[in-house]
């Protein structure tokens, strides 16, 4: 793989590799999810809600 | 619903709105220096597990798999406990402050998506390594078989918030975590006794093992950075589900109103 | 009327309405006949391989008729807003939670009482250790699930998908009881080990459970 020439090209360097790059996938990918449900929600409450006179008939 | 009750609940709306704005004030640039300073943790503990921490002998370059796995196991130890305690709040504020129950509620659900994150990085890693290292990708011994049964529990804990219906999740949820907090030492002692009577082949090492001076370093870094880590991700969760209450809450402040328009 | 006198009254009406129809019993006993089957086929085990697993595919068995029984413990309730009836009711809520889980155990006990003999029968079983500790470990053993099952039962009432989340939510706080009950049957039909520690532990989980169950239902109940 890419990174082989750091540790050798054998089971337990791939497997290293793997890992510390599923650490850094599952983190991230949770933070970005974070991050993109926080933009929708961000669309959600920028309707906001009058308190005087927009809800009242005049 | 009568104009008092209107009144009662949007100044009890205002009040926890007002608190949300005073807050994000401190919090967005403390968060981002927070940030900051944690990524740089962790991309140093990262050079030293991988660059500068001595090759272990039998496993090889693999066993640095370990600066990641362990303290990532150790962690994932730590945030159930917040979930029971912020579900206790809980269900203790429910009644009495509710604005206050909200906010142990968000603390709830965060930290509980935490330990599910942090324990299936514990599994997928501590598989990975399993597998190099001494061939078979599990076994039910009694630290992985324990770390599945959290992971379970956790899981249904976010299943049922999932599934239950709006208005009851909070409750449900604060009183499932009670069962699981009370759970995990049984679980725990549950499964040591089963591996005393019916020994079974055993990932080794680890936290077991005392770790090589020389290895001390590397690990550290790694468990401050990835606690400095958990800690940020929790919040920022946290951040979110306010947000999401703040959301829920101006909705349903907004079909009162509009009930309020009919009955005129 | 005192607390014991409540719970018997649940207890009671629990009863007859199940005589009524006998709709969970059956479906209970035809289920577990069809899980011992079912395994029989996927192992078919020799005699002395059959005392090993034996213990365990009785309670995987009882396990999955329990569960087909507990998904409808409270539609009776929920039929004509009885549930509401309830709430309003000055009894204690807790006296309604365990008169409907002591109905589930006789339940379930009649159908252990059913499926003893067949799984004697289809195993060629007889306990290599000491046969009278089953009178213990299968009251322990069906208390563990059937307390956390009502009360789980309960928790799904008003869920979306309320069939699919009970086991979701009951198999994994069980698996410390599941384990313990396996291991006591085990040990008790093979004679290898001592069941000590195992029936040590199905009491500690069903007094920290029932305890808490108790303590917990009248939340559940008013949980809107």
């Amino acid at each position: 793989m890419k990174l082989a020439w750091m540790f050798g090209s054998s089971l337990g360097a791939h497997h290293l590799l793997w890992a510390y790059l599923a650490v850094w996938l599952i983190q991230g990918g949770y933070a970005v999810w974070i991050g993109s449900q926080w933009m929708r929600s961000k669309k959600d409450s920028r309707a906001g809600v009058g308190f005087d006179s927009e809800t009242e008939d005049s | 619903m009568t104009p008092v009750t209107i009144l009662l609940v949007q100044s009890a709306y205002v009040r926890g709105k007002i608190e949300i704005v005073q807050r994000s004030r401190i919090l967005g640039p403390l968060g981002i220096v927070w940030l900051g300073i944690t990524l740089g943790v962790i991309a140093y503990a990262t050079k030293l597990a991988l660059f500068v921490a001595p090759t272990e002998a039998t496993m090889g370059n693999v066993q640095r798999i370990f600066y990641y796995h362990v303290p990532t196991s150790m962690l994932s130890l730590l945030f159930p406990y917040v979930n029971f305690a912020a579900s206790l709040c809980y269900l203790y504020w429910r009644r009495r402050d509710p604005l206050k129950a909200l906010t142990a509620d968000a603390v709830a659900i965060s930290s509980a998506e935490v330990t599910v994150v942090y324990s299936t990085i514990c599994l997928a890693t501590g598989m990975l390594w399993g597998r190099a290292a001494w061939g078979i990708w599990w076994t039910w011994d009694a630290r992985l078989t324990s770390m599945l049964l959290l992971w379970l529990l956790y899981v249904s804990y976010l299943m049922l918030r999932k599934l239950s219906s709006t208005g009851q999740t909070h409750t449900l949820a604060a009183v499932l975590s009670v069962f699981a907090a009370i759970d995990v030492p049984i679980v725990y002692m549950s499964i040591q006794w089963w591996r005393t009577q019916h020994p079974a082949p055993v990932f080794g090492g680890g936290a077991d093992s005392g770790i090589d001076p020389s290895m001390k370093p590397a690990f550290w870094m790694n468990v401050l950075g990835w606690a400095m880590w958990g800690i940020f991700i929790m919040i920022l969760r946290y951040a979110l589900e306010r947000r999401r209450q703040e959301s829920e809450q101006e909705a349903a402040l907004q079909a009162i109103e509009a009930s309020l328009e009919i009955a005129k | 009327m005192s607390y014991v006198g409540h719970v018997m009254t649940h207890l009671r009406k629990d009863l007859q309405l199940e005589w009524r129809s006998r709709d969970s019993v059956n479906g209970m006993l035809f289920f577990s006949l069809l899980v011992v089957v079912v395994f029989s086929l996927a192992f078919d085990p020799t005699a002395s391989m059959s005392r090993q697993i034996a213990g365990g595919i009785l309670w995987v068995a009882l396990l999955f008729a329990s569960i087909t029984a507990l998904n409808q413990a409270w539609t009776r309730e929920q039929r004509n807003r009885v549930l509401d009836a309830q709430r309003m009711s000055p009894a204690p809520p807790s006296a309604l939670f365990l008169g409907k889980a002591l109905a589930n155990l006789l339940f379930v006990a009649i159908v252990e009482a059913v499926l003893a003999p067949l799984f004697i029968v289809f195993y060629n079983l007889h306990a290599l250790g000491q046969g009278w500790l089953f009178a213990v470990v299968m009251p322990l053993g069906t208390w563990a699930l059937v307390c956390n099952g009502t009360f789980f039962a309960a928790l799904g009432l008003r869920t979306r998908n309320r069939e699919l989340l009970l086991p979701l939510i009951l198999f994994p706080i069980s698996i410390p009881a599941l384990l313990g009950m396996m291991q006591a049957t085990t040990a008790i039909l093979t004679g290898e080990f001592d069941p000590g520690v195992w029936i040590k532990l199905l009491v500690a989980y069903n007094i920290a459970f029932t305890t808490v169950c108790l303590l917990l239902f009248e939340t559940v109940l008013s949980a809107e």
